[in-house]
C-alpha cells in the first residue's frame, strides 16, 4: 500500500530529486548519544556512548571513560568499556527481566546521566516471510504482527552460500517496526531499497518488545529517518529521551524472542 | 472676451462682500476685483479657466467632485468676481469659499439644503450581455459629486435632493453609461452595462474598493475570474487560489500547494467562502490544483484583515468568492480542454431577464496517465460541480441557489484516499425600500476525508467538518455618505477529529469524541463620509461560542496527566466564550488623488487545524473547536497605508504597513501524535505570534500593458513555552522579501502575452546541526527550531493566449492558451532531506541494510519549466 500511494503522489507532481552540497550549520553540541537496549536474554548488555557528529555518513565519536552501572534495586551490574576507546560498555551476562523497572547510571566528564525504562511482555515472532524476486533472490515482506508495538530485527547472513562471491557483503541488518500507531508521515513514507539474498541464506530474527516510553521515542526517530522525505513530513525536531542532564538517546529494557530460519524455495 | 482688470481698490471692497459668505474671516481681495467677462455655452471648466486668465485669480476644485463638463453662459460687465461667481452657481451648485488667495469650489452639501425634499436612486447594475451582478461598480452623480459602489449583488442606493440629475454608470472593463433622470421622486433603475472590445477592455485585475480615497477600508483587492484565464498557468489548469500568490502580503506555501499565508498567520486563519458557505479544503490532486472553476466566478475578493464586520470567524483573512448567477439573457456554454482536465459549462434564462440557471463540471482526465506506471491504480480522478439558480420574483425579491463541490479518488489496490467538499447556499435577497437592503443567506457546507487501509472490509480512517448556518444582513443606504449595516448569524458546527470506520469490529481502537458547536453573531457598521475628506468605517462584531454535547473532554494538569475525563450530555452546553471584535477604518483624502488611511481589526477564530506537517500538500485535516483546552485564537491588527493614483498615467501606487500580534496561537509537542488520539490537546502548546511588515504596489489597469508590481517587506515570528526552548523563532511563513510582477500585453485583438515573476525569501525549516546512530538509524539532532532557509524561490511563468476567431462577433469564440510554468527551470526545492540513498536507477530512497547505509543529501523540487496547451471555447 505504502509504495503504491507513494509512488501515486510522486507521479504526477513531477518531482525530481537530487543530490545537492549541503553543509550543516555550525551549532556547539555538547551532549553524548546514549543507545542502550537490554533485553530479557542473559547475555552481556551493551551500552553504546557516542559524541554527536557533524558529517553526514559519518563514524560516531566513542566517548570513553565513562562509568556506567546498572541497578533493579537488588542488583548492581557494572560496565566497563571492553575494547579501550570504543565507547561500547558491557556487563557480566545477565537478563533484564519482564516487568522489573531498571536504572542507567552514566558518569561522563563530570555530568550524571540517569535513566529508567521497565519492558514488556513480548508476542510471538509471527511466520517468517519472504518472496522470490528473481531466479536467484528472495526478499523479507512485512506485516503488522500482533497487538503490541514491537520490532523485529534481522541478521541476514549468506557467506556460507555459494553466492557469495569474494570481497562481497554477503551479511545485512534489517529492522522492521510496527508501533502500531497512525502516522500521516508513516502512512506515506519513502520508498526502502529492495534487499536480496540468496536459497540458504540464515536470517536470525529477534522481536524486541517496547515500553510506552521506547516507542514514543522510536517513532520519534522514525519520523527523523525512515518516515522522512515523504508527502507530509512532520515538523522536525529531536527525539525525546528518558535520559536526563541533557543527554540524548535512550535507554531501553525490551524483552526478546528470537528464532533462526534458513531461507528455502 | 474683453477684459479689464481694476487693482487700485480691491482691498477697500473686501469687507464689504463677506456677508454672504460663510467663510467670511478670510483675505477678500478677489472678491471685489471687478472683471468684464463674457461666455456663451462654454463648459464650466473653461469658463474657470478664462475667468483665471481675465482675473487673475486662482480656483482650486476637486474635478472629480464638480460638473466641470457642464455648460453654462456668463455675461459680465465690470463685475465682480462675487457677482460672477453667483452667476455660475444661478447655472451649476456649488459653492465657493476664498482662502489664501484662491477661490476653493465644492459642491452644495447636503447640508446646505436642508430641508430640500429627497429622492432615492436604487436599482441593480449588471453585465448586459450576461446579466450577471457588476460587484463593485461605480454610480456617479457629477452634478453634486457624489455617488455609491455596487453591493455584492449589483445593488446600490443613493438618496440626494429632488431633481435632475446627469448619472455615470461606471466598471472597469465596461463602457460607462450615462443616463439623465428626474429625481422628483424616488425611482428605480436597473442598469447594464456593456464590455468595451478586448483591446479596450484593459482591466482585468482591479484594485479593491480600499484604493478609492473615498472608501475607508484597507487591505483588500478583488481579482475578476478573466484575470485568472489570462494569467499563465500550472499544465493549462487556472487556479483561483493559486492567483493569490501574486498580491503582496500573501505568502504562498510552495510549488503544488493550495496553502497561503496571509501577512503572518497559520494556513488555517483563512477563510475561503463561495457564496458565504465555507470551504474548508480547497485542493485537487493534494493541492496541485484548487478545486474552485474559475469560470463560474464572478467575483473575489480577498481581505488581508480589514474586513467588513459581517466577515469574520478566521483571524488573517477572508477570500470571498461570488459565483455567477447565470446568464438571464441568452443561453451559451463553453468549456475548455486540457493536458489534466476537462470541463464544461452551461447557462441561461430559464425566462429572461427574471430567472437564470447554471450548471458547471470539471472532471480529470489522468487515470490512463497514472495507470502508465502503476496497473493496480484503478480510480484515479478528481471532479468539481457548480450549479446556481436565480430567480427574480420582483424588484424586491430575488432567490439564489447555489451548490459547489469537488472530489478526489484515488485508489490502488486495497488502499487509497479520497475526500470531498460541498457548500451550499440558499439566499433571499429583498428591498424593504429603496433605501434598506436584507439579505438572507441559509447555507451548509462540509468536507470529508478517508484514507481507506483496507478497501475489502471498508476499513478507513475518516474525519469530517461540517457546518450550518443561517444569516440575515440589513444595509441601510441612508444617504451617499451614510451607509448603516448590520446583521444577525446563527451557525452550527459539526468536527469529528478522525476515527476508525469498517465493516469489521474495530473495538480496540480508540475513539475520539465528536464536537458539536454553536455560533451567535451580532455584527453592525457604519461607512460615512464625515467632510469632504475624511470617511469612516466602525464596526462591532459579537460572537457567543458554544460547545454541545453529548461529548467528552479531557482535564490535565500542568504536565499533561488526565486527571479528569468531562462528559456532557446531549444538547448540554458546556464550555462558551463570548468575544467583541471591534473594526475601524479612518481615511483622509489630501486630495482627489490620494488618501491616507489608518485601521484597527481584531479578529477571533474558534475554530482550529491539528496537524503537525510542513507539508506542502493537503493531507489528514483534523478540525477542532475552542474547548476546555484550547482557547479562541486572537489578532489585532493596526494597517496605516497611503494610496496615490498617477491619473496621467493609469498607475495607481500604495504602500501599506502592518503590524499585528496573534494570541493564543496553537503549536505541538514535538512529533506530537495527532491522529486517533483522543488526548490530542495535550499535544498542543498555545502561544503568541506577532507579525509586521511593509507592502508596495504599483498597478497599471488600463491600456494595452497592464499589470502590477508589489514588493512586501514582512515578518512573521512565534513563541511558545515548551517549543524552541521559549525561544522567539521564525515560522514557516516567515520569508521577509516578496517581489510579485504580473504583465499582460494585447498584442492585437487576437494575441495577448502574459508573463508573471514572483521571488520570495527561502522558508525556514530546522536542519540538523549533527547527528548520531541509535540501533543502526543516523539521527539527526537540531539545533533552533527553524534556524536555516530553503534557497530563494523565483519563478517566471509566461503564457500567449490566441483567439482563434477572426472576428469577436461570432457567436461561437475559441481560443488556444499556451503556458509555461516555471520558464526559466528554477530548482525551487520543497524539501532538503538528509537520509535516503540514490539507486542506480536514478530514483531516492531509504537504506535498507543498516551496516552498510551511506545516505546522501539531497533535494526535492516539483516543476521544471512545464509546457502545457489548452483549449478553451464558448458559444453564445
Amino acid at each position: 500500500m505504502i509504495k503504491r500511494l507513494t509512488f501515486l503522489l510522486w507521479m504526477v507532481a513531477i518531482s525530481c530529486q537530487e543530490p545537492i552540497d549541503y553543509s550543516l550549520l555550525s551549532e556547539n553540541v555538547n551532549t553524548v548519544a546514549v543507545e542502550a537496549v537490554l533485553t530479557n536474554e542473559s547475555i552481556p548488555q551493551r551500552v553504546k556512548l557516542t559524541l554527536p557528529y557533524q558529517r553526514q555518513n559519518g563514524l560516531p565519536i566513542p566517548a570513553t571513560g565513562a562509568l556506567i552501572s546498572i541497578t533493579d534495586g537488588s542488583s548492581l551490574y557494572l560496565l566497563t568499556e571492553k575494547i579501550a576507546g570504543s565507547g561500547e560498555y558491557f556487563s557480566q551476562p545477565f537478563p533484564a527481566v519482564s516487568g522489573r523497572d531498571y536504572r542507567l547510571q552514566i558518569e561522563y566528564r563530570g555530568l550524571t546521566f540517569d535513566a529508567i525504562d521497565r519492558s514488556v511482555g513480548v508476542e510471538p515472532l509471527p511466520d517468517i516471510r519472504y518472496q522470490s524476486a528473481d531466479d536467484l533472490n528472495f526478499e523479507l515482506t512485512f506485516n503488522p504482527s500482533g497487538d503490541q508495538a514491537n520490532y523485529i530485527v534481522h541478521q541476514i547472513n549468506w557467506r556460507h552460500t555459494p553466492q557469495c562471491q569474494a570481497n562481497s557483503f554477503c551479511e545485512g541488518l534489517l529492522v522492521y517496526y510496527d508501533l502500531k500507531t497512525i502516522d500521516a508521515n508513516e502512512v506515506f513514507r519513502p520508498e526502502k531499497e529492495t534487499f536480496l539474498f540468496p536459497i540458504n541464506t540464515v536470517v536470525i530474527r529477534k522481536k524486541h518488545s517496547v515500553s510506552e516510553g521506547y516507542r514514543k521515542y522510536l517513532r520519534a526517530i522514525l519520523s527523523e529517518t525512515e518516515w522522512r522525505g515523504g508527502a507530509f513530513d512532520v515538523e522536525p525536531a529531536n527525539a525525546p529521551t528518558n535520559l536526563t542532564s541533557g543527554a540524548i538517546g535512550y535507554f531501553a529494557v525490551t524483552s526478546v524472542l528470537s528464532d533462526t530460519i534458513r531461507v528455502q524455495e | 472676451m474683453e477684459v479689464g482688470v481694476p487693482h487700485s481698490w480691491i482691498r477697500c471692497l473686501l469687507l464689504c462682500v463677506l456677508g454672504s459668505f460663510s467663510f467670511a474671516t478670510y483675505a477678500q481681495d478677489g472678491l471685489s476685483q471687478k472683471v468684464t467677462f463674457q461666455i456663451v455655452d462654454q463648459t464650466l471648466k473653461e469658463t474657470l479657466r478664462q475667468l483665471e486668465n481675465t482675473a487673475g485669480v486662482r480656483f482650486s476644485y476637486n474635478p472629480k467632485k464638480l460638473p466641470l463638463e457642464k455648460k453654462i453662459s456668463i455675461q459680465a460687465a465690470n463685475e465682480t468676481i462675487e457677482q460672477v461667481l453667483k452667476k455660475i452657481i444661478q447655472q451649476v451648485p456649488l459653492q465657493y469659499t476664498y482662502i489664501e488667495g484662491q477661490f476653493v469650489l465644492q459642491p452644495v452639501p447636503e447640508t446646505s439644503s436642508a430641508g430640500q425634499k429627497k429622492s432615492t436612486l436604487s436599482g441593480y447594475v449588471k453585465d448586459r450581455s450576461t446579466g450577471e451582478a457588476m460587484i463593485g461598480a461605480t454610480i456617479y452623480l457629477p452634478l453634486i459629486g457624489q455617488g455609491a459602489v455596487a453591493n455584492s449583488f449589483g445593488f446600490y442606493s443613493l438618496t440626494v435632493d429632488t431633481g435632475i440629475y446627469e448619472v455615470q454608470y461606471s466598471f472597469i472593463g465596461y463602457k460607462n453609461e450615462v443616463t439623465q433622470i428626474d429625481l422628483a421622486t424616488s425611482k428605480s433603475q436597473n442598469v447594464y452595462l456593456q464590455e468595451t472590445s478586448p483591446l479596450l477592455q484593459p482591466v482585468i485585475i482591479r484594485a479593491g474598493v480600499s484604493d478609492l480615497p473615498e472608501v475607508p477600508q484597507t487591505g483588500n483587492i478583488s481579482v475578476q475570474p478573466e484575470a485568472i484565464q489570462e494569467r499563465p498557468s500550472l499544465l493549462g489548469e487556472t487556479d483561483v487560489i493559486k492567483s493569490l500568490e501574486s498580491v503582496p502580503g500573501v505568502k504562498s506555501h510552495s510549488d503544488g500547494s493550495t496553502f497561503y499565508y496571509v501577512r503572518g498567520g497559520q494556513r488555517d486563519q483563512n477563510l475561503i467562502l463561495v457564496d458565504d458557505a465555507p470551504i474548508y479544503n480547497p485542493a485537487h490532486l493534494l493541492g496541485l490544483f484548487s478545486s474552485i472553476i474559475p469560470d463560474a466566478i464572478n467575483d473575489m475578493t480577498l481581505y488581508k484583515g480589514d474586513m467588513p464586520a459581517s466577515l469574520g470567524g478566521r483571524i488573517s483573512s477572508v477570500l470571498d468568492i461570488r459565483t455567477k448567477k447565470g446568464n438571464d439573457q441568452h443561453f451559451q456554454w463553453w468549456g475548455s480542454v486540457g493536458l489534466v482536465s476537462n470541463k464544461i459549462g452551461v447557462e441561461g434564462p430559464i425566462k429572461k431577464n427574471k430567472s437564470s440557471f447554471l450548471v458547471s463540471t470539471r472532471f480529470s482526465r489522468l487515470k490512463w496517465l497514472a495507470q502508465l506506471g502503476n496497473q493496480d491504480i484503478d480510480q484515479f480522478r478528481f471532479t468539481d460541480f457548480t450549479g446556481k439558480l436565480n430567480v427574480d420574483i420582483n424588484q424586491s425579491n430575488r432567490i439564489f441557489f447555489s451548490l459547489t463541490s469537488g472530489s478526489d479518488n484515488y485508489f490502488a489496490g486495497n488502499a487509497g484516499i479520497r475526500w470531498s467538499n460541498l457548500a451550499s447556499t440558499l439566499r433571499w435577497n429583498h428591498l424593504f425600500s429603496d433605501k434598506l437592503f436584507a439579505n438572507t443567506t441559509a447555507s451548509v457546507s462540509g468536507y470529508r476525508y478517508e484514507l481507506f487501509t483496507d478497501r475489502s472490509t471498508n476499513t478507513r480512517w475518516n474525519s469530517q467538518i461540517a457546518n450550518l448556518q443561517l444569516k440575515s444582513d440589513l444595509t441601510y443606504f441612508k444617504n451617499p455618505r451614510n451607509e448603516i449595516s448590520g446583521g444577525l448569524g446563527v451557525f452550527g458546527y459539526f468536527f469529528d477529529p478522525g476515527n476508525i470506520r469498517s465493516d469489521q469490529n474495530v473495538s480496540t481502537v480508540p475513539v475520539l469524541s465528536i464536537r458539536n458547536s454553536s455560533e451567535l453573531v451580532m455584527y453592525g457598521n457604519h461607512q460615512v463620509n464625515v467632510s469632504e475628506r475624511w470617511s469612516l468605517t466602525y464596526g462591532l462584531r459579537f460572537t457567543h461560542w458554544a460547545n454541545v454535547g453529548e461529548a467528552f473532554e479531557f482535564d490535565f494538569d500542568e504536565t499533561g496527566n488526565v486527571i479528569d475525563t468531562l462528559r456532557y450530555q446531549s444538547g448540554e452546553r458546556y464550555i462558551q466564550f463570548l468575544n467583541a471584535e471591534p473594526r475601524f477604518t479612518a481615511s483622509y483624502a489630501p486630495s482627489a488623488q490620494s488618501s491616507v488611511k489608518f485601521s484597527y481589526t481584531r479578529t477571533v477564530q474558534n475554530m482550529h487545524q491539528i496537524i503537525n506537517t510542513t507539508s506542502p500538500f493537503t493531507s489528514l485535516e483534523v478540525w477542532l473547536p475552542s474547548s476546555q483546552n484550547i482557547k479562541p485564537q486572537i489578532a489585532n491588527q493596526w494597517v496605516v497605508g497611503y494610496y496615490h493614483s498617477l491619473v496621467a498615467t493609469g498607475i495607481d501606487l500604495s504602500a501599506e504597513g502592518f503590524y499585528k500580534i496573534l494570541d493564543n496561537q496553537i503549536e505541538y509537542e514535538d512529533h506530537a501524535e495527532t491522529l486517533l488520539n483522543p488526548l490530542v490537546e495535550r499535544e498542543l502548546r498555545f502561544g503568541q505570534g506577532k507579525a509586521y511588515g511593509v507592502e508596495f504596489l504599483a498597478k497599471k489597469e488600463t491600456g494595452r500593458l497592464r499589470g502590477w508590481l508589489g514588493y512586501s517587506y514582512a515578518r512573521a515570528k512565534r513563541t511558545f513555552d515548551g517549543v524552541n526552548g521559549g525561544r522567539e523563532f521564525n515560522a514557516f511563513f516567515d520569508r521577509p522579501h516578496q517581489v510579485n510582477t504580473m504583465l499582460t500585453y494585447d498584442v492585437s485583438h487576437r494575441w495577448t502575452l502574459g508573463v508573471n515573476w514572483n521571488y520570495v525569501s527561502g522558508a525556514p525549516f530546522s536542519s540538523p546541526v549533527s547527528f548520531y546512530q541509535f540501533n543502526g538509524l543516523e539521527v539527526p539532532l537540531y539545533g533552533q527550531r527553524n534556524n536555516d532557509r530553503l534557497p530563494d524561490y523565483h519563478r517566471m511563468d509566461v503564457s500567449a493566449l490566441f483567439k482563434l476567431n477572426k472576428s469577436q462577433e461570432k457567436k461561437f469564440q475559441h481560443t488556444l492558451s499556451l503556458s509555461i510554468y516555471n520558464f526559466y527551470a528554477r530548482k525551487n526545492p520543497v524539501f532538503i532531506n538528509f537520509n535516503q540513498t540514490e539507486g542506480e536507477d536514478g530514483i531516492f530512497r531509504i537504506p535498507s541494510n543498516l551496516l552498510n547505509a551511506q545516505r546522501t543529501t539531497s533535494q526535492l523540487y516539483l516543476f521544471q519549466w512545464v509546457p502545457s496547451l489548452s483549449y478553451h471555447f464558448k458559444w453564445r
